[in-house]
């Protein structure tokens, strides 16, 4: 990878990046002043749509529409929320931008809140983060003081704050409408939509949510154009995006590319393949909730649509490498007994069926099952998704979906055989 | 005005109208546990899913506002699949204890499940064990395992009353209702929690195993304890033929009147109704005659007609006192008035009512009697000087609500002794008995017929629940009788005849009443 590809400066070999000096001695900051001092909210939205920047934090949704369902001519305050609260498992991009170079993020906030109209932002982040978050403090309070954030932002009359409020370590509020209730102090249980939160949101107010990713992408698209945030990426999903590559690979980490770099050239090229006399069984994509791949399916191009294409999903990129030493059944057991410990018991299809599920799968694992028993589980996921109020349910559903119907005789073949080893 | 398809039929319904709330109104019912009519929609129980032609999923009938031409289908393959599985992962962590459970047989899981076929129990796996019997409000039991976590207690305790006694706590599976710091619900809305729990799981001690929902029949009534006049359901049973004592009202709820009290009833009146019942007088009594068993109510009215004839003609009737209360009908204030004021010209009117409590912010008046507004509609002063009353008196015939409304006589107890003739007559056991010389029982509130007016203004008529106790009888019936035995105005007594003459008679009289539901 040359250096001018890389979109999103994440940059790990600058030490200190966190510091404000360094992240503008190296540009940081030019494209929120230029904005803020040489270019209209308009302008910036539009130039965000045609970048075709769709959101990180798992679902895709385009962020320049996202923003543009803020009503307008609403006398109410408006708002930006943050997702911080990083919690698929497989995913571990966001905590290297909140911890390594706050300020692209603080960045991207000030764009994103300039574009839209909003004075207030609220970063909510996840509550295992309790370092990081003293970071972003530290960063907030540094821009604040450099006049990046404040009354009046870059000496303009844009006011802008920038709050930190930390999770308590619920998967669910990762979830928009959980993230806002929690953020209101109260259960973080999602809301039933609609009114969908650009226009009743936090403290009924329309309120833009956003993943820290997608902010970050700002600065790059506001100093480059779109036309260059494109080129980069693919014409419909622009730009480059943080892959988290965890599991059986010889360089476990995270790998900035751009969107649409193929899932075998990531696995094999970027994270050094798998480890001597091992092979590949199964991959799953794009954070635990995506479908898994089978070894031969993983010449799919790292995009949201190429992805769904083939079944699955990008979701927030975080890819899990599962080689053939590792037990399907183990893997079936950590993610059915995962979103059931996460479930937020609100609706009844998730909250009994996660737990339905993994009380099953767990009992499978233990050799006190029957192969046949993967039809009724494979029933449960088909009753959960669909019918749940928020999309943890879908989440739940999706990898057991996925699991059993690609690698059933694989499946059987370990239950058979932990049966036969108890007994 | 919304047009739309439900099944095959069309419906019109009012803008911003919900799919669920459209099929109600055209007889289409959807299964529904966290819907309550009182609430916003929360969406959480799924089992209202309904299909939207032209929709990928299904949605929810509870939330999902009618929009013009659409067609909905609340059966059909997709729809019963769906509602079977949410009835079936409800079923995976009940106890299906039906056969000791209060709300079987009004249950709506259990109605929900026979509906659907639902026969077997796909879930073999291991039930979480869960709090069955934990102690929530005074009467209160909540039972975790029947718990289907549809949130309307909670919703209640925030949305209604406020009080926010209850909350969810834990998570996923193990999400359960629970108190505050163990601070227990205290409110006088209380008892509406177990009619809004669609299961079993919050259940009233003092119904809790007394009998089966499906040998009661619901009965409207009035509450008859304070202004407001809320509308209820009389639960009665109506006894097994060889059980004494089978025959009576187990319990009170709401009976829904947007007018009068909404949804709600509150505490005071829904567990004060059923001490109405209690410590009944049901014999005749003449404490200076025959045994009471041979006394008649024939005899009984033709000797007080005699000896109130005698006052009159004697002039002794300006030193008569009557005391009546506000719990006795429009209709029984009206004949008393007719009787007592306008017949005999009785000189010393007053009322001994049960006193004033404190008022809340939602239904409970600080007047705790139904029908105060009827009096003064006829122009009695209800706040006579009951010392100066029966200071002296030739004859006293006291009307009585409860034993608290003459608590002031039974202070009075040496003037009372010195009337020569006493007669009391009430429904209930009022500590007065022995200084009379006659009593009569009455009936109480739930065995008559008649109309209150609330504070509000509203006339609202009611009908017996069940039979009077005993030899009890209604006021009404025994003053028509005492009217006729005294001989005045007979036109006016021979045309009270029949179930509504009297009512009739009242209105033609005092056009004032009979506005109301």
């Amino acid at each position: 990878m040359s250096r001018d590809t890389r979109l999103l400066p994440v940059d790990f070999e600058t030490a200190d990046l966190r510091r404000l000096a360094v992240y503008e001695a190296r540009g940081g900051y030019s494209a929120a002043r230029d904005a803020l001092t040489g270019k209209s909210p308009a302008g910036i939205m539009d130039e965000v749509k045609a970048a075709s920047l769709r959101g990180r934090g798992g679902a895709g949704f385009p962020a320049g529409l996202k923003w543009s369902f803020i009503p307008k001519g609403d006398e109410k305050p408006k708002y930006l929320c943050v997702n911080a609260d990083e919690g698929e498992p497989g995913t571990f991009k966001d905590k290297y931008i909140l911890g390594h170079n706050p300020h692209l993020l603080i960045e991207g906030i000030i764009l994103a809140c300039y574009a839209v109209g909003i004075h207030a932002a609220y970063i909510y982040i996840r509550g295992e983060y309790e370092m990081i978050a003293r970071r972003l403090e530290e960063a907030i309070a540094e821009a604040a003081a450099a006049g990046c954030l404040g009354r009046q932002a870059f000496g303009t009359e844009f006011a802008l704050d920038v709050f930190v409020h930390r999770g308590a370590g619920a998967y669910v509020c990762g979830e928009e409408t959980a993230l806002l209730e929690s953020l209101e102090g109260k259960r973080g249980w999602p809301r039933l939509k609609p009114p969908f939160p650009a226009v009743v949101g936090l403290f009924q107010c329309p309120t833009v949510i956003n993943n820290v990713e997608t902010l970050a992408n700002l600065p790059v698209i506001v100093r480059d154009g779109a036309a260059a945030f494109i080129n980069r990426g693919k014409p419909k999903d622009g730009g480059a995006r943080l892959f988290g590559v965890s599991g059986a690979v010889i360089r476990p980490g995270l790998y900035e590319l751009p969107v649409g770099t193929k899932l075998r050239e990531i696995i094999f090229s970027h994270a050094g393949g798998l480890r001597p006399g091992r092979s590949l069984q199964a991959v799953i994509p794009g954070g635990m909730s995506s479908p898994v791949l089978k070894a031969d399916e993983i010449d799919v191009a790292m995009d949201f649509d190429s992805l769904a294409a083939a079944g699955s999903m990008l979701g927030s990129a975080g890819i899990i490498v599962i080689d053939d030493e590792a037990s399907l059944i183990g893997v079936l057991e950590k993610i059915a007994s995962f979103y059931a410990r996460e479930s937020c018991g609100q609706c009844t299809p998730c909250r009994l069926g996660t737990s339905w599920m993994a009380k099953t799968v767990e009992r499978l694992a233990a050799g006190e099952g029957r192969p046949a028993e993967l039809d009724g589980l494979a029933r449960i996921a088909s009753n959960i998704k669909g019918r749940t109020l928020c999309p943890l349910g879908d989440a739940a559903a999706m990898p057991i979906q996925a699991l059993l119907s690609k690698f059933r005789p694989e499946l059987e073949a370990e239950i058979g055989r932990a049966a036969k080893g108890r007994g | 005005m919304v047009k739309l398809l439900i099944d095959g039929r069309p419906v019109e319904t009012l803008e911003g109208a919900t799919i669920l709330k459209a099929a109600q109104d055209a007889g289409i019912a959807i299964p529904h546990f966290c819907y309550h009519e009182a609430f916003p929609p929360e969406g959480s129980c799924r089992v209202c899913l309904v299909e939207i032609e032209g929709m990928p999923k299904l949605d929810l009938a509870c939330s999902t506002v009618v929009r013009e031409g659409q067609k909905i289908r609340t059966t059909g393959d997709r729809v019963l699949q769906a509602r079977r599985a949410v009835l079936e992962f409800l079923l995976t962590e009940h106890p299906l204890d039906c056969p000791i459970c209060d709300k079987a047989g009004e249950c709506k899981l259990q109605d929900y499940c026979l509906d659907a076929g639902l026969t077997v129990n796909a879930f073999s796996e291991i039930r979480e064990k869960r709090e069955k019997k934990l102690v929530i409000a005074d009467k209160l039991l909540l039972d975790r395992e029947r718990c289907i976590l549809c949130s309307r207690c909670v919703r209640f305790l925030r949305q209604v009353t406020g009080t926010r006694e209850l909350g969810l706590f834990e998570r996923g599976v193990g999400t359960q209702i629970d108190l505050y710091e163990g601070q227990p619900v205290a409110n006088n809305y209380s008892g509406n929690l177990v009619d809004i729990c669609p299961v079993g799981a919050i259940t009233d001690t003092d119904f809790r195993f007394k009998t089966r929902p499906w040998f009661l029949e619901a009965r409207p009534t009035i509450c008859p304890l304070c202004s407001r006049g809320c509308s209820m359901w009389a639960d009665y049973h109506p006894g097994f033929p060889r059980v004494a004592g089978s025959a009576r009202i187990y319990r009170f709820r709401p009976r829904l009147n947007p007018e009068v009290n909404g949804h709600w009833i509150c505490d005071v009146g829904r567990y004060g109704a059923m001490a109405l019942e209690t410590d009944r007088l049901s014999e005749l009594r003449w404490v200076k005659g025959p045994s009471h068993a041979e006394l008649s109510w024939d005899q009984t009215m033709d000797m007080l007609a005699a000896k109130l004839r005698g006052l009159k003609t004697g002039g002794a009737m300006d030193r008569a006192a009557i005391v009546l209360n506000s719990r006795l009908t429009s209709e029984e204030l009206f004949l008393a008035k007719k009787i007592f004021h306008e017949d005999l010209g009785a000189g010393r009117i007053v009322f001994a009512d049960p006193t004033d409590g404190a008022a809340d912010d939602l239904l409970l008046r600080a007047d705790r009697t139904p029908n105060r507004q009827a009096a003064s509609r006829l122009g009695f002063s209800y706040q006579g000087d009951l010392a100066a009353a029966l200071r002296g008196a030739s004859f006293v015939w006291i009307f009585g609500a409860n034993r608290e409304a003459l608590e002031p006589v039974r202070r009075l107890s040496a003037a009372l002794q010195a009337v020569p003739t006493k007669v009391l007559s009430a429904p209930q056991s009022t500590g007065l008995e022995p200084f009379m010389d006659f009593v009569l029982p009455t009936a109480s509130v739930f065995e008559k017929a008649g109309s209150f007016a609330n504070g509000d203004g509203w006339d609202q008529e009611f009908l017996p629940v069940h039979p009077p106790c005993g030899n009890a009888r209604a006021e009404e019936g025994l003053l028509i009788d005492l009217g006729r035995a005294l001989g005045f105005d007979p036109e006016f007594y021979a045309a009270l005849d029949g179930p509504r003459a009297v009512a009739r008679a009242l209105r033609s009289a005092h056009p004032q009443f009979g506005g109301g539901r």
